[in-house]
């Protein structure tokens, strides 16, 4: 039997945050943790437990570091993460295309 | 999440939630590619502003006092665009240190690939000038502008329409004055472009701090 389209989607990125931040990442490969609190509109606590998920899948590497004596986190895309997102993308295209 | 109706089509909460997320995907690459393009790009005008305003200046005093022929103003441009790229690196890597997001590294890699040929390209066309003396030194600022515009529309067609404007300005000014005002070329084209840059320069870091 067939597999339905959408249970292909990856559910790591099947939420509108972590879609988000994928979204993000994808474009710019570095992204900040308040940046994307900010554009994603977020709390700490929700933002960091997304990111841990995709920590987790081994899809972000997240880097703390200082700049001016100020503690940054960044969020890095992996390329695993990268190819999964693209399949993500490849999966959500053919859903569409499905469309009558 | 429901996933097959009774005739294993989608269905239409599915369809919807597709297109919403390819919605929000479209908006947060827009906006991320917006934050990027912005990158240190106010000071970068600006420098070029300079660039324009002082070169096509000292191009004047170098032809009207120290070389007639336009001999060195060759060399003239050549010193002006290594301060002016050197000062560009160094506003893209003081805020590649500072900003919220960073460009990958592939991104900086396209965009040397095909600046690196056209200022080469500019460079030698530019000495040839200069070492032709029937030529008049008053076309280096013109193949200098038909370069960067080259490099403009290069740009606009692959991301952002108003670059891709921009360059066509660029490439018809620079016929227009070649043709009709040669002798004030540089005048007019330095004082428009330079003065240009620097107006955008100012705007986009004034609305630099709403994006």
């Amino acid at each position: 039997m067939e597999e339905h389209l959408t249970v292909r989607l990856n559910k790591a990125f099947h939420q509108k945050a972590r879609l988000g931040i994928m979204s993000i990442l994808m474009t710019s490969g570095e992204a900040e943790f308040n940046y994307l609190k900010e554009k994603l509109n977020l709390t700490d606590g929700n933002l960091s437990s997304h990111l841990r998920l995709l920590e987790n899948e081994k899809y972000i590497k997240i880097k703390k570091q200082f700049v001016k004596k100020k503690p940054r986190t960044l969020c890095q895309i992996t390329e695993k993460g990268r190819q999964a997102f693209r399949e993500y993308l490849d999966n959500l295209e053919k859903i569409i295309r499905s469309l009558p | 999440m429901k996933f097959r109706d009774k005739e294993g089509k989608l269905e239409q909460d599915e369809r919807k939630e597709a297109l919403e997320n390819i919605k929000l995907i479209k908006e947060m690459v827009f906006e991320t590619k917006k934050h990027l393009s912005h990158y240190g790009l106010g000071w970068i005008s600006i420098i070029w502003g300079i660039f324009c305003l002082v070169g096509v200046a000292g191009q004047r005093l170098l032809i009207a006092y120290i070389s007639p022929h336009g001999d060195l103003v060759g060399i003239w441009w050549l010193i002006l665009t290594v301060i002016a790229g050197f000062g560009t690196y160094l506003v893209y890597r003081s805020h590649l240190k500072t900003e919220p997001i960073k460009p990958q590294n592939s991104s900086f890699r396209y965009f040397a690939s095909f600046w690196i040929p056209l200022l080469l390209l500019g460079f030698t066309l530019v000495s040839f000038i200069a070492s032709v003396s029937a030529l008049s030194p008053h076309y280096i600022f013109i193949v200098m502008l038909l370069i960067v515009s080259t490099g403009y529309i290069m740009l606009g067609l692959t991301f952002f329409k108003e670059i891709l404007y921009m360059g066509i300005a660029g490439y018809v000014s620079s016929i227009l004055c070649a043709v009709f005002f040669l002798q004030w070329s540089d005048i007019i084209l330095g004082t428009v472009f330079g003065l240009g840059l620097i107006i955008t320069g100012l705007v986009v870091n004034r609305q630099w701090k709403n994006i």
